[in-house]
């Protein structure tokens, strides 16, 4: 009897492995394709069958080049599109989750007039293409005076605040009622129950919508051509990526790009390390689920 | 709860502890304004003008980034994208025989020509599509085929990925949820895909199933024997859909099971402690009491992939340039390509209808905004 449950466990554990194993492949192989192509030189590209690893076409040694994260350093827009991209993406996730989560708990938790309109209003707001809103923005940020960096932060609102109002929404109304009566109870107004209890309770929600907007801002890229299309220097990383020249005249630097490309993921990936701790606070902080 | 009671009370004794509430209320509402406001002067700073002046210039003829006049045109635009019209083909008969000819090349009977029968006023349609009912041949024509097609290929596109989406990233979101060694890293290398800037990704995938073996795919199937001939994933027909629907939930399942794993994350313990002494098992659970607890966060999920899904445009203008259209990108060609403003915002609105109403069948399917 024992030992059949030693078994079963065993298959159960094998099972499960391979399965994370799978998932993993799907998803980082496509990934690995683009670190393989950022190794090799403009004729290594070119070789048929494509290789798995960087090959020398004559000897079909593993022979990898740096040469396109050379070029890719070189470019002095690289770094500065680094900066931009950080100070605009923090920036837009800041005041997304802020004015987001204020919204989120009034429609959540509150109880007033013109409940369901405000909640329609702040989708409605992102359901357009990006292509119909972007002459009507310009149009606004240049009556504003708004720099290019502000006026992207500001634009991205378009797209992350919808999302991060409608995700703390949904998460806020699944927290007990019970919870904000008994603070009550104990003399605490309804804005320090959100600020001290309920915000708190939905540090996972936070912190994956902070995560996922974050990285919709980094990856923007209609937008910010438009507005950086006056200030070169404001330019973010897909910007900087897409004016790359390349050393032959005419012909698109792949390899550059996808050099550039591995290395922006590569700050994205330490940024979700470091916060996917916070994704398991919350009401189940400490607990395992089996 | 004992407040909805007493504001729907006459009796005069209680009158002392309505007021009390009624002036609750009145201070949960202001608190609520306050609240809003940040958001609400956002839209009103950044939203409003765009969006009411796209509906405005849906109405107009005005060419894009030009000082040409611009003519109020009503619902000519609409007319011009939406017009469909469905008409029978005669057979083209044998004059000898009185049958009906057949095609000595394709062995194909033959009809009229469609482009003959469809009306040309006072917009002329063009052939969409034919098709056979009870014995007869109909022709379907639009004035504007490319729109209608591109409304087609985004429906398709967006049901069938953000359903596989679906299924794909609750699974991955279960698999994440639960306790295993490198559980931290796992959820960072989850994330990779949609990290990839989006334009690159198209560019990669691009460069993937390009359609010799320079590309990966040709390249592996090839060495497995699978295909003769490399196969052209992206040309027009066959595969285009199918490849572009791989790419998307590729890079957009990470989103799906990011979402779902932060609901999992909020689920109360005791509930399936209490289940477990109850003796329901793991699926039995799963449906009885995840999937329902679950439901507001995959509503949002769903609500906010569609919404993409359906104005996605970088996948098409970048791995199908100019050969199928999505509708975001067909509207990016006719502001870009054509100048034509007006037409292209008629788009975005109509964009913006469809978008509506599948937020508002999600949120009345799923329930997710009852009090």
């Amino acid at each position: 009897m024992k030992k059949e449950i030693g078994i079963f466990s065993l298959i159960k554990r094998i099972a499960f492995n391979l399965m994370i194993i799978f998932i993993l492949v799907y998803l980082l192989f496509p990934f690995y394709w683009a670190v393989n192509s950022s190794l090799k030189t403009e004729s290594q590209l070119f070789m048929t069958p494509a290789t798995a690893v960087p090959r020398d076409p004559v000897t079909l040694e593993f022979s990898p080049t740096l040469q396109n994260y050379a070029a890719v350093f070189q470019d002095g827009q690289f770094l500065r599109g680094l900066a931009n991209s950080t100070i605009v993406a923090t920036s837009t996730t800041t005041l997304a989750l802020v004015a987001g989560s204020f919204a989120a708990f009034a429609l959540g938790k509150l109880r007033f007039r013109g409940r369901k309109p405000a909640l329609y209003l702040i989708l409605a707001m992102t359901m357009f293409p990006q292509v119909t809103v972007l002459t009507g923005l310009y149009a606004v940020i240049t009556a504003l005076g708004l720099s290019a960096r502000i006026s992207m932060i500001f634009s991205y609102m378009i797209f992350t605040l919808p999302f991060t109002t409608w995700v703390l929404t949904a998460f806020f109304k699944e927290l007990p009622d019970a919870l904000m009566e008994s603070a009550q109870v104990d003399g605490a107004t309804p804005f320090q129950t959100f600020r001290r209890i309920l915000l708190p309770l939905t540090a996972p929600a936070l912190v994956t919508t902070g995560l996922l907007a974050f990285i919709a801002a980094w990856n923007e890229y209609l937008f910010a051509l438009t507005f950086t299309s006056i200030d070169p220097a404001a330019r973010t990383v897909p910007v900087a990526i897409a004016y790359f020249t390349g050393a032959v005249a005419r012909q698109e630097p792949f390899g550059e790009i996808m050099a550039a490309a591995s290395l922006v993921t590569i700050p994205l990936v330490v940024l979700v390390l470091v916060f996917q701790r916070r994704i398991v606070a919350g009401l189940t902080a400490g607990a395992v689920k089996g | 709860m004992a407040g909805k009671n007493d504001l729907g009370s006459t009796n005069n004794w209680k009158a002392p502890k309505k007021m009390g509430i009624s002036d609750l209320a009145r201070r949960e509402e202001r608190l609520a304004f306050r609240l809003l406001l940040p958001a609400l002067l956002i839209i009103l700073l950044i939203a409003f003008y765009p969006l009411a002046q796209v509906f405005y210039t849906s109405f107009t003829d005005r060419v894009f980034a030009s000082g040409e006049e611009t003519n109020f045109i009503g619902f000519e635009n609409y007319r011009q994208l939406l017009s469909v019209h469905v008409m029978e083909l005669e057979p083209v008969l044998d004059e000898a025989t009185g049958q009906q000819l057949v095609d000595p090349d394709s062995g194909e009977k033959v009809f009229e020509r469609p482009l003959d029968v469809l009306p040309r006023e006072p917009n002329r349609y063009r052939e969409l599509n034919q098709f056979d009912l009870l014995g007869k041949r109909y022709v379907i024509g639009a004035t504007d085929p490319n729109f209608i097609e591109a409304v087609q290929n985004t429906l398709v596109f967006t049901a069938i990925s953000v359903f596989i989406e679906l299924i794909l990233g609750l699974a991955i979101a279960l698999v994440v949820n639960s306790k295993f060694k490198f559980r931290g890293a796992m959820r960072a290398a989850m994330l990779v895909p949609w990290a990839v800037i989006t334009v690159v990704s198209a560019r990669m995938w691009e460069w993937m199933l390009a359609p010799s073996r320079i590309g990966m795919f040709n390249a592996l199937f090839d060495r497995l024997g699978l295909i003769d001939s490399p196969i052209a994933f992206l040309a027009s027909g066959g595969y285009q859909l199918s490849a572009l629907i791989a790419v998307d939930v590729w890079k957009t399942t990470p989103f799906m099971a990011l979402l779902i794993l932060a609901g999992l994350q909020i689920m109360p313990e005791d509930i399936f402690e209490a289940a477990e002494i109850d003796g329901a098992g793991k699926i039995r659970q799963f449906f009885m009491i995840t999937l329902p607890l679950l439901k507001p966060a995959i509503a949002v999920a769903l609500i906010f992939r569609t919404l993409d899904a359906l104005r996605v445009f970088d996948i098409f203008q970048v791995m199908l340039g100019q050969s199928t259209y999505s509708m975001a990108s067909y509207n990016y060609f006719q502001l870009i390509g054509n100048r034509n403003m007006g037409l292209a915002s008629a788009i975005g609105v109509i964009i913006f209808i469809l978008i509506f109403v599948f937020a508002v069948s999600y949120i009345r399917m799923l329930g997710v905004d009852e009090e």
